[in-house]
């Protein structure tokens, strides 16, 4: 048996100004995980600390938290490998989200970016008859398996930079979902489910895989790139800047070798979008009076014309 | 239970290679220390000089894709690089050091695929082949800031120091793609990373410890959304200044561009912070003992010298 010192963080929104923090101590091994030494520490010394669980499996996706400042299902950290260097373990609610109490946040707008997906199949002929089920290949499913794992526990969503700073943003859980239904074949709204991502900002992901400590390996960054292939492919909202990005990087590679920086924002924003180009002026005034500009043209790499090889063979879109 | 265990190091990262028995390394510059930041690629050059190793530049290497361009194809990254990867094996080395987050992430990833499925090996290999070229999977991708540690060593980096920081403060901003996944790069934690800080210190600084080291500058999305990219910037570097922060070094100069650049556009909303942002080569160069007027520092937004002066490291 260990002593396991809980730092809770507690708050109620209906009565508190502002949060404090309690230390609450419960002996038990050390092997025990968060959630249960919260069980342990409600059962037996406070029972008004409020925090979400279900399954204590991680399959609810309910009790995911910050656990000495790192995103995670409680369920799934044993005690033993977070202790701090004071010899507790911190809890606190989720960033990104309302705290509501003590570890409970509002989940709502989290909830409201899947809602706006349609989350089940739309197939195109739903209203058709049918005599048999709809089959799915084993090389079709295996696309899904990985997403189909989703428990919604809202990790990615509360480490993702770009939420943080833009609630706009869909999230990389909403994103990842979206690819369970436009890569099923079963479904009928492949390229509105990709528009709708689009408006949603799907080209919005920093790729900076924060979202990689996903408790479930959906791996909800690959999935981001797999629908963007995928909005590119079907060619759906062509000008957004996202997909204007991604070509013309792809094609300043193909024909210098190198990612030619000026070509690139010019290609990105636009070269006759004045106010777009207007709006990029001020820091590139700021950087040209350094001389940090990049050059205008870049010169190709020594045998580019492997490169172009390259892209040829993989039939890469570059337009 | 083995669900609870933590994973694997892939890896083995930290083995010597034999370019480093050689002190020459295959060098991967990549585009913006070509381009926009060519004081990192100059002091990158100076700072090899002063340790003594050789970076032979693979001058006919083409941009690892810089992670967008696996929007287009997924299979374009992987090939380019194994190119680049091939022209180290010609030349006899097998480590490619780079001096970009994005770089390290991105070409690590496709190398990890390449040694890892021989379907994706026999795939490059085949596009390769059409113009005589193969790569026969020898080669690891390495961050400079992973040589100094692993090949030069801190202590020895501590007895090279002639111009100690005299304890100025600086901030470690690591950027993503030298730390996640952690599946590709595991150097290190990518949760509590502390190389950058290890070399901060032995340079004479004092490391500041703030939850926004590991954080995303926004360059990715400055295009996409600028206003979104000037916050993570204004974010991170708030908490930098408010936990003391002088300066920050960073090993990637996609970070430099975000830092350097949107600090003053994120001040309406996160308040002044001009944080002068050091690539990682100029400050273990000026450190040891390059002279100052080499390392471009004239060419920041936010002009380092003021700070260095202030706290009596350059008059």
């Amino acid at each position: 048996m260990a002593e396991i010192k809980l730092d809770v963080f507690r708050y109620d929104e209906g009565v508190d100004a502002v949060p404090h923090r309690d230390l609450v101590t419960v002996d038990l091994p050390e092997t025990t995980t968060v959630l249960d030494a919260l069980e342990a520490a409600k059962a037996q010394v406070d029972g008004s600390i409020s925090f979400r669980r279900s399954c204590r499996s991680a399959i609810c996706g309910s009790c995911a938290m910050n656990i000495n400042g790192v995103t995670a299902l409680a369920c799934k950290t044993p005690c033993n490998t977070v202790t701090n260097e004071n010899g507790a373990i911190s809890v606190d609610p989720m960033p990104n989200f309302q705290p509501m109490k003590d570890l409970v946040v509002h989940m709502d707008p989290f909830w409201d970016k899947y809602t706006r997906l349609k989350p089940y199949l739309q197939p195109a002929d739903r209203d058709a008859d049918h005599d048999r089920e709809r089959r799915v290949s084993p090389e079709d499913m295996k696309k899904l398996v990985a997403v189909a794992n989703c428990i919604m526990c809202a990790t990615c969503y509360a480490l993702c930079p770009v939420v943080s700073v833009d609630p706009a943003f869909a999230g990389p859980a909403a994103i990842a979902y979206a690819y369970r239904f436009i890569e099923d074949v079963r479904d009928g709204r492949r390229d509105q489910r990709i528009a709708q991502i689009s408006e949603d900002y799907l080209w919005l992901c920093a790729h900076c895989y924060a979202c990689s400590y996903c408790p479930k390996h959906v791996d909800p960054h690959d999935r981001i790139v797999d629908v963007k292939r995928a909005a590119i492919k079907d060619r759906v909202m062509m000008n957004e800047r996202g997909p204007r990005h991604a070509l013309v990087v792809s094609k300043t590679i193909k024909q210098t070798g190198m990612l030619a920086e000026t070509e690139v924002i010019l290609g990105t924003v636009g070269r006759f979008n004045i106010v777009g180009l207007l709006k990029t002026a001020p820091l590139g005034l700021r950087m040209a009076a350094k001389g940090k500009m990049p050059p205008p043209f870049v010169k190709p790499i020594p045998k580019v014309d492997e490169v172009r090889t390259i892209f040829e063979s993989l039939e890469v879109p570059v337009s | 239970m083995t669900t609870l265990l933590p994973e694997d190091r892939a890896v083995d990262s930290h083995a010597r290679s034999k370019s480093a028995e050689m002190r020459k390394y295959g060098f991967f510059p990549g585009c913006v220390a070509k381009e926009s930041c060519k004081e990192l690629f100059n002091s990158t050059m100076l700072l090899a000089d002063a340790l003594g190793i050789e970076l032979v530049e693979l001058t006919a290497a083409s941009c690892c894709g810089a992670s967008v361009v696996n929007d287009t194809n997924r299979d374009i990254a992987r090939v380019l690089n194994a190119r680049t990867y091939a022209q180290a094996e010609a030349l006899g080395l097998d480590d490619v050091i780079t001096i970009c987050s994005t770089c390290t992430g991105h070409m690590r990833a496709a190398n990890k695929e390449l040694l890892e499925s021989p379907e994706h090996l026999g795939q490059a290999n085949a596009i390769l082949g059409k113009f005589g070229t193969a790569y026969n999977g020898t080669v690891r991708v390495r961050h400079l800031l992973w040589l100094l540690i692993d090949d030069i060593g801190l202590d020895n980096l501590r007895k090279m120091v002639v111009r100690p920081l005299n304890g100025l403060k600086v901030a470690p901003f690591y950027g993503c793609h030298i730390i996640r996944p952690e599946s590709v790069n595991g150097w290190e934690s990518a949760r509590n990373p502390h190389s950058l800080e290890d070399v901060i210190a032995a340079l004479g600084g004092e490391p500041v410890d703030y939850a926004g080291k590991t954080r995303c500058c926004g360059f990715h999305i400055q295009l996409e959304k600028e206003d979104v990219a000037a916050n993570m910037v204004g974010q991170n570097m708030r908490m930098a200044k408010d936990h003391g922060a002088e300066a920050v070094i960073t090993p990637c100069p996609l970070c430099h561009l975000a830092l350097d650049g949107y600090q003053q556009d994120a001040a309406a909303r996160w308040g002044r912070t001009d944080l002068p942002t050091f690539h990682l080569p100029q400050l273990v160069a000026f450190a040891l003992g390059v002279p100052t007027d080499r390392l471009g520092l004239n060419k920041h937004l936010i002009d380092p010298r003021t700070i260095m002066v202030e706290r009596e490291l350059i008059s």
